[in-house]
């Protein structure tokens, strides 16, 4: 269909893995610019005519998003779409946007613009947190209207076989109306490695590669794609040369793993014998299928906030106590670690706080939870009572030293002691704490002491360590996964572990790429958390290595100098070590000083 | 017209949920339904989701309530209702 077009090629992140020849279905994320135009006042009647036409598109469109909220996530989650249609219906709204129309003969977008913003200002003033963050669903309601304008039919009614969606920006919600299971791959112009698009991408398996920055506008639907994230690429109109070098390629490899057949299950073992467990990363309930799919020996980490960020709510005590049953049975006698709420930051800032300066380093995680007991006793509780059920055990987010660990623990202590004293059924769990702050690591001997378990965040303690925002894509040059410091960070903490004899738990995504994995087992961890969509790739790598030999070039790589020395040090030592698991698809590319995106292996 | 002090019970407060609830309630009588927040006299529709989400009506929120019109006694019991059952969240929804 656009045959004809001139092959081009876009440099993005790749941030779930994999290769995918598609079609590109355009996605408007739901940000417009609203433009202002005069409306002869013969037109009034229509332009009024137009805004009820736009609404009842909008209302058709959110009550087909409530009916898949429905299906996809529960009624309970669906509710707030309810809200949105009465928001709709709402004579107030309506008739304020008409006579906005009628008074000040303007085009019916800005009318519901400059209404929309009044009613945002004014919930802008409430005083209650947890109502004023309501104002998200006005905003939401608007912004749909503002695209109904333009006329966009709902976005993926129409998923053709191999629809790649290309988008400036996946807003959560927008990911909500995904189909998934015609979803072939994901573009977009702006996210990164942690964002919510990257993550859920990553959870359901698909290819995405973000931070196009001018990708989306380049785009038309159908135009054909070729997404290929393990080279951090997208091509668009590829030319019959490419297309072909491409098809032989995806033929060759597994280019969509969930389709793979039931996986090996158990720890896998290193060539000389060494045995690595692997668990899985969940965080949505369609990912539960994925732990037992995958082969992974229980969940080693449950992203908690996922909860909240549902249904844009605190969930009560007895909704959480049900959602963490159904990890533990998901689990099964591996059990589940339950990270408790890591709010603030980049997860959900708007919920509770006030913008903050720098949510990174702001009221988050586990000081979020002791700056809000209530929440955090409430989320405590409701874990006692489901491990009575299931094995389940807590870990701390973004522990800074002890006294955050001792806070912690009081207060599952006491809650404990309470349900006690209320003769309510519950079970107590192990505490682990998450080491994701250089301050953990330092402290990293003496929190050993006082906790189960650890479990190192690495995608965190690349960032703290470095100073280096991964969204940012300003200074992905800075994001360096291999960076000495990194290493020394991660030897440190597994050293600690070690020495007090707890287990430690390695997540984030160090542990679901294969040349990081071989460094890991080399620094001694044998216990990864991963996307259950990379156990297969992570298995085959341990599979093929020597845990001897990956000890000795860890070593080696704690003595370099610099990331780029690291990455050298690998590619040259893995590929003559390992040539059957290791080539330039996934090793770190050598980095070319022009080349801003590179930011690790799949380059 | 028929008047009744109302208390809001449910922890989150009259959010949207709730707010939906009310709206559906309150809909489906002919007579007016107005809510006034005593402490600082904000008065909203009760067919208007916006107009309620506006109350910003928390937790412990007093609320006068008036209902005028034919059905005026029905409307006012189905809403009181609403209001002692808390919206139906405490502690009744457990699905995920």
């Amino acid at each position: 269909m656009t045959q004809s077009a001139q092959e081009i090629r876009f440099q993005g992140l790749g941030v779930s893995e994999g290769i995918v020849i598609g079609q590109v279905l355009r996605m408007h994320d739901g940000t417009q610019r609203v433009y202002r135009w005069r409306i002869a006042p013969a037109d009034v009647a229509a332009e009024c005519e137009r805004f009820r036409a736009a609404v009842t598109l909008a209302s058709r469109q959110v009550l087909a998003i409530k009916e898949q909220a429905e299906k996809r996530f529960g009624k309970d989650h669906a509710y707030i779409f309810d809200a949105h249609l009465l928001l709709l219906e709402d004579e107030k709204l309506i008739g304020d946007v008409e006579r906005h129309i009628t008074a000040e003969h303007v085009n019916a977008e800005w009318a519901v613009k400059v209404i929309g913003d009044r009613f945002l200002y004014l919930y802008s003033e409430i005083k209650d947190d947890y109502l004023r963050e309501r104002g998200s669903d006005i905003e939401d309601v608007m912004r749909r209207l503002l695209v109904a304008f333009s006329g966009v039919q709902s976005q993926n009614r129409d998923l053709s076989e191999d629809a790649v969606v290309v988008s400036q920006d996946l807003l959560p919600s927008a990911v909500a109306e995904l189909d998934l299971d015609h979803t072939r791959a994901l573009a977009t112009d702006t996210g990164g490695w942690t964002s919510h698009t990257a993550i859920l991408a990553r959870g359901v398996g698909i290819p995405a590669v973000v931070g196009l920055r001018d990708f989306y506008r380049r785009t038309k639907t159908g135009d054909r794609i070729i997404v290929d994230s393990t080279r951090n690429l997208v091509i668009l109109h590829p030319s019959p040369a490419t297309l072909e070098r491409y098809q032989a390629e995806t033929t060759s490899r597994e280019s969509r793993p969930r389709t793979a057949a039931r996986a090996e299950t158990g720890p896998a073992r290193t060539q000389d014998g060494v045995a690595v467990t692997l668990r899985a990363n969940v965080e949505v309930p369609s990912e539960f299928d994925a732990v037992e799919a995958y082969g992974a020996s229980g969940v080693g980490l449950y992203r908690s906030e996922f909860l909240l960020a549902r249904r844009g709510a605190l969930v009560s005590e007895d909704e959480q106590r049900v959602a963490y049953e159904a990890i533990a049975r998901v689990a099964g006698d591996h059990g589940a670690v339950i990270r408790l709420f890591d709010l603030g930051g980049d997860n959900l800032r708007e919920q509770f706080q006030e913008q903050e300066k720098n949510p990174a380093l702001g009221l988050r995680a586990i000081r979020f939870g002791l700056a809000n007991e209530s929440v955090m006793r409430e989320q405590v509780r409701a874990i006692l009572r489901a491990a009575a059920n299931g094995l389940l055990k807590i870990v701390l987010p973004m522990v800074a030293d002890l006294s955050d660990v001792r806070r912690a623990q009081a207060i599952i202590q006491e809650e404990a002691k309470n349900l006690r004293e209320s003769k309510i059924n519950f079970k107590e769990v192990s505490v682990g704490a998450m080491i994701e702050v250089p301050s953990a690591v330092f402290m990293a001997n003496k929190i050993a002491q006082v906790v189960d378990f650890f479990e190192l965040g690495t995608n965190d303690l690349v960032q703290y360590t470095l100073a280096v925002d991964r969204g940012n894509d300003e200074v992905a040059d800075w994001f360096r996964t291999l960076h000495p410091a990194v290493l020394h960070s991660i030897d440190q903490s597994l050293k600690a572990g070690r020495q007090a004899d707890i287990p430690v738990i390695v997540c984030g995504e160090m542990a679901s790429t294969p040349a990081y994995v071989v460094l890991l087992v080399g620094l001694g961890a044998t216990d990864l958390s991963m996307t259950p969509s990379a156990i297969p790739r992570v298995r085959r790598a341990i599979a093929g290595i020597e845990a001897e030999s990956a000890r000795r070039i860890a070593e080696d790589c704690l003595n370099c100098d610099t990331a780029d020395e690291v990455e050298g040090l690998i590619r040259d030592r893995f590929t003559q070590l390992w040539p059957e698991v290791f080539d330039s698809t996934n090793l770190p590319a050598p980095r070319q000083s022009q080349n801003r995106h590179r930011s690790g292996p799949g380059s | 017209m028929v008047e009744r002090t109302l208390l809001i019970k449910q922890r989150l407060g009259l959010h949207a949920r709730a707010a939906a609830k009310l709206v559906r309630v309150a809909s489906a009588f002919q007579s007016q339904v107005q809510l006034r927040r005593l402490e600082g006299d904000v008065t909203a529709d009760a067919k208007s989701i916006l107009s309620v989400l506006m109350l910003a009506a928390g937790r412990g929120t007093e609320l006068q309530a008036s209902a005028d019109g034919v059905d005026e006694e029905a409307a006012m019991d189905a809403i009181e209702r609403l209001f002692a059952e808390g919206f139906g969240e405490v502690e009744a929804e457990t699905s995920l």
